[in-house]
């Protein structure tokens, strides 16, 4: 990402909105991608609605074959089972809804504590911040700019798998466990990005101008960095989803995702592994899913990005 | 005794199947199972060479193909070359073919002499037992070159050895459940002593074990790796030592080992037994993969795998009719069990009989033998068909949903409760889990499975109250019943770090337990076993469910493989054909 072309957002990110909209509505990709979000928050939202079946009901002996493997798509169950005669069409649904709400929550989370590190860091960077404690006393110099910026970099180097690895061994497998793992690891890219946006953005006429009438630092970056930051915090909101989702599906695969028996499309994978030579379906349905919504927030978020560059609607 | 199950800490992460066996019981052994085996022995005749048979004395010497280079892969790593301290599946069949004990089985679970002449004398009381060593046994070096005879020296040696409390760097695990009734065994356990007064060598081929109690299973005992006999020179007190250059009497002598990719063993020339190490070459590859062994099997690049066939793989290779002389299967000793904590803290819900029973009814054993393809027979209570005490009449909890309700109103959890169940990661078992999760919401039980990697989940469940409810196997260490009640139904083993995950101790069994023990009669002991495990049954600490069927694909070429009752690979038997 070019200065010129922060530059540019900062400059025109105010008055965007209807001409990143016209611009949208003409991208292709912007509408598969949209589509392709909406059937799948749909499906996850609608999960209990639409599944043909309980996703953790094993069907006993109809639902494998005589010899206990998974069967084949039949009437009763559209995309056939997995090897416990789970309904494999159910359990995708479902899977859907365990991705997603990792996927979101995780990565709101992820973004929430870049912009906050990002910002603050950018905005003290070379003066340190003065701080008494309880409002009183000798003002203690803080400088918050190494610290936090030094504390990202310090993530960065950590090996992500191995840390979340640790910590679900330690602490035990369980949905909001995942979520937090995931937001901890994946917040750094955000931070590094809000970090460099915001010192482009802090070295404008009118920050200059708010310091000079003596706007406090929270309201500095509240209200005049902030609002300049939207547009991209939304273009990473939406990619990072798809980050996420394969980062879940990840740790489900290694064993230490969302517990059993939580359909989930990372676990579907690892627990069929073994299929993929003899009924690749079971293997590829699960790995075709999160291909498509990974797919899906890509397109979206790219093209966000497309239409919030004002450098493309010329 | 703090047995198997916490012995396959040290198994490789994942082998489930652990093992263990040793062994048994001369008088009643059990017929011997009908191996299922693709390869046909030759027939037994005696070796000429030795007066008594050898372990394998199925084996004809001068029949058999020699030379050659067998290859056996194993997903783990072989952990100790010592036998004072080995104790999981990958590392047993690796020394069974350097060292060898006293005693040995035939094809079955009948006890033969091995290093001993003939089978040990027992005194009247059955606390004395005389062995006659066999004459022209060899200590054999590295290079082929023998080192010296074996003397009843040597012997004393190595069981004192295995008592040693100061190996390093740590004491043989069984030293005291398999050797401590030995007398004069605790002062050399408590370090007060370095041999035991019970060892006595009488003159250089002959040496005397008296013991504190009767106990039938000695026999079984003396015919584990854990008896082998090494010679002091090499062996001494630093186990990692003796591991790196370990030396024995067996027919294949130690070249090399690397971890993460194996082990080389080369045929022994000075052999006690001529022509019965027919093998050039053993190749043992450790760390592999089981799809990428089933695979080089097929292709011709590995003739054995150690472990089980992957799930997935199952119905793809035992249906195929080019493959149909390459399959063995046969029944495992093994009982795998939903174990409940019958001590649980505060009236915990498993503390009630009546809710225990419920599981027991509540289980659908043939949903579980279908998700693992019929590998297996349902178990209905504590002893495998293959021991001695099995009795197909025990069936106190067949498959009853209604009752097991009624008996969860009558226990006062009509609307059920919620619990964690445990369970290892290993595939197919936290599908197991899954399936017995079913069943038990079925009667309102809500479970939470917890899925721990091996060696994690061994220790949950070996910690008092850690896991309320969980399913295991257990494997024989060797064929006598008492191995299945002593080491994980006792009130000796419910404790921190014995096997008893059910927590379940009832003195009134421990007393016919020991009884049971001691009784010399065939007849009345296989009755005594019987009794208690009706008595047991009706306790219900345990919803016994499955006894495994182990299956695997051998090569073309591999000569004399059967899946042994007790050691279930018996590599040291095998040959190699041409072709």
């Amino acid at each position: 990402m070019t200065a010129a072309r922060l530059t540019a957002t900062v400059e025109t990110s105010g008055r965007s909105t209807p001409r990143a909209w016209g611009y949208l509505r003409r991208n292709p990709s912007f509408w598969i991608g949209f589509i392709g979000v909406v059937l799948i928050v749909g499906s996850a939202i609608f999960a209990p609605l639409i599944a043909p079946h309980d996703p953790n009901l094993q069907f006993r002996g109809e639902g494998l074959t005589k010899s206990g493997d998974p069967l084949g798509p039949t009437a009763k169950f559209p995309l056939g089972t997995d090897k416990l005669g789970r309904d494999e069409l159910s359990r995708l649904l479902y899977g859907a809804r365990t991705s997603l709400t990792v996927g979101i929550v995780a990565n709101s989370l992820a973004v929430f504590i870049g912009v906050l590190v990002g910002t603050t860091a950018a905005y003290f960077r070379g003066r340190p911040a003065k701080l008494r404690a309880f409002g009183r006393g000798p003002a203690l110099s803080v400088p918050v700019e190494p610290i936090l910026m030094r504390t990202t970099d310090a993530f960065l180097a950590f090996p992500a798998l191995l840390v979340a690895i640790a910590l679900v061994a330690i602490v035990g497998p369980s949905l909001g466990l995942v979520i937090v793992v995931i937001a901890a690891i994946l917040w750094t890219a955000t931070c590094r990005i809000m970090y460099s946006t915001s010192l482009v953005v802090l070295a404008s006429d009118f920050v200059l101008a708010a310091t000079a009438i003596g706007v406090s630092d929270r309201r500095m970056i509240v209200r005049h960095l902030l609002p300049h930051l939207v547009p991209l915090i939304a273009v990473y909101a939406t990619l990072g989803i798809a980050t996420t989702v394969l980062f879940e599906a990840t740790l489900s695969f290694l064993g230490v995702g969302v517990p059993a028996p939580a359909a989930s499309w990372g676990g579907m994978i690892i627990e069929h592994v073994g299929y993929y030579r003899t009924d690749p379906r079971v293997v590829a349905l699960p790995g075709l899913a999160i291909m498509a919504t990974i797919l899906a927030f890509n397109l979206l978020g790219d093209a966000l990005a497309d239409a919030l560059d004002p450098r493309k609607w010329r | 005794m703090r047995s198997s199950l916490g012995s396959l800490r040290t198994a490789a992460i994942g082998v489930v199947v652990a093992l263990v066996a040793a062994a048994c019981q001369a008088q009643n052994a059990p017929p011997s199972s009908e191996a299922s085996a693709a390869a046909s022995v030759p027939a037994a005749t005696s070796d000429a060479a030795s007066s008594a048979p050898s372990a394998s004395a199925a084996a004809q010497p001068s029949g058999l193909p020699q030379g050659g280079t067998l290859s056996i892969g194993w997903n783990g790593e072989i952990q100790w070359l010592d036998p004072a301290l080995a104790y999981d599946v990958t590392s047993w069949p690796a020394e069974r073919l350097m060292f060898e004990p006293l005693l040995a089985y035939d094809q079955g679970t009948t006890l033969v002499p091995l290093l001993a002449d003939g089978m040990p004398t027992v005194s009247a009381d059955g606390k004395t037992y005389t062995f006659k060593l066999h004459s022209g046994v060899n200590f054999v070096n590295e290079d082929g070159t023998v080192l010296r005879p074996m003397t009843a020296d040597d012997v004393a040696y190595s069981i004192n050895r295995v008592l040693n409390p100061k190996l390093k760097p740590n004491p043989s695990p069984v030293a005291s459940g398999f050797f401590g009734n030995i007398v004069g065994a605790a002062d050399v356990l408590s370090g007060k002593a370095t041999t035991a007064t019970g060892i006595k060598v009488v003159d250089p081929t002959t040496v005397e074990f008296t013991l504190e109690k009767a106990d039938e299973t000695f026999l079984n005992v003396m015919a584990t790796p854990f008896a082998s006999i090494v010679p002091k020179e090499a062996a001494g007190d630093d186990a990692t030592a003796f591991s790196a250059k370990p030396m024995g009497t067996g027919p294949y002598l130690f070249k090399s080992y690397t971890k993460g990719q194996g082990a080389t063993f080369v045929k022994n020339p000075s052999y006690w037994q001529p022509g019965l190490a027919p093998l050039d070459t053993i190749d043992y590859r450790t760390g592999q993969d089981d799809i990428g062994m089933l695979q080089q099997i097929q292709a011709g690049t590995l003739d054995l795998m150690g472990d089980p066939m992957p799930p997935a793989q199952f119905t793809d290779i035992t249906t195929n009719p080019d493959l149909a002389n390459q399959i063995v299967h046969h029944t495992l000793v093994n009982v795998d069990y939903v174990f409940m904590d019958t001590q649980q803290p505060n009236n915990g819900p498993f503390s009630n009989v009546k809710v225990r029973q419920a599981v027991n009814y509540a289980i659908d054993k043939d949903a579980i033998l279908q998700i693992t393809h019929g590998a297996g027979v349902p178990a209905n209570c504590i002893y495998p068909p293959d021991l001695s005490s099995f009795d197909s009449s025990c069936n106190p909890y067949p498959h009853d949903v209604a009752k097991a309700k009624q008996l969860m109103q009558d226990a006062g959890f009509g609307s059920g409760f919620e619990t964690k169940f445990y369970t290892d990661t290993t595939d197919p078992d936290p599908q197991i889990g899954a399936s017995i999760q079913q069943d038990l919401a079925a009667i309102g039980i809500k479970t939470n499975i917890v899925s721990q990697e091996f060696a994690t989940f061994l220790d949950t469940i070996e910690t008092p109250h850690a896991a309320p409810i969980g399913w295991v196997g257990w494997f024989q260490d060797y064929p006598d019943p008492s191995d299945f009640i002593d080491p994980i139904l006792s009130c000796a083993s419910a404790v921190k770090g014995g096997a008893n995950a059910a927590l379940y101790c009832n003195k009134a069994i421990d007393t016919e337990a020991a009884a049971a023990k001691g009784e010399q009669d065939p007849a009345k002991r296989k009755a005594a076993y019987q009794d208690i495990q009706t008595k047991i049954m009706a306790d219900a600490p345990w919803a016994p469910f499955r006894t495994q069927e182990w299956y695997t694909l051998i090569g073309k070429n591999v000569g004399g493989f059967e899946i042994h009752p007790v050691w279930q690979y018996d590599v040291r038997n095998l040959w190699k054909t041409l072709g």
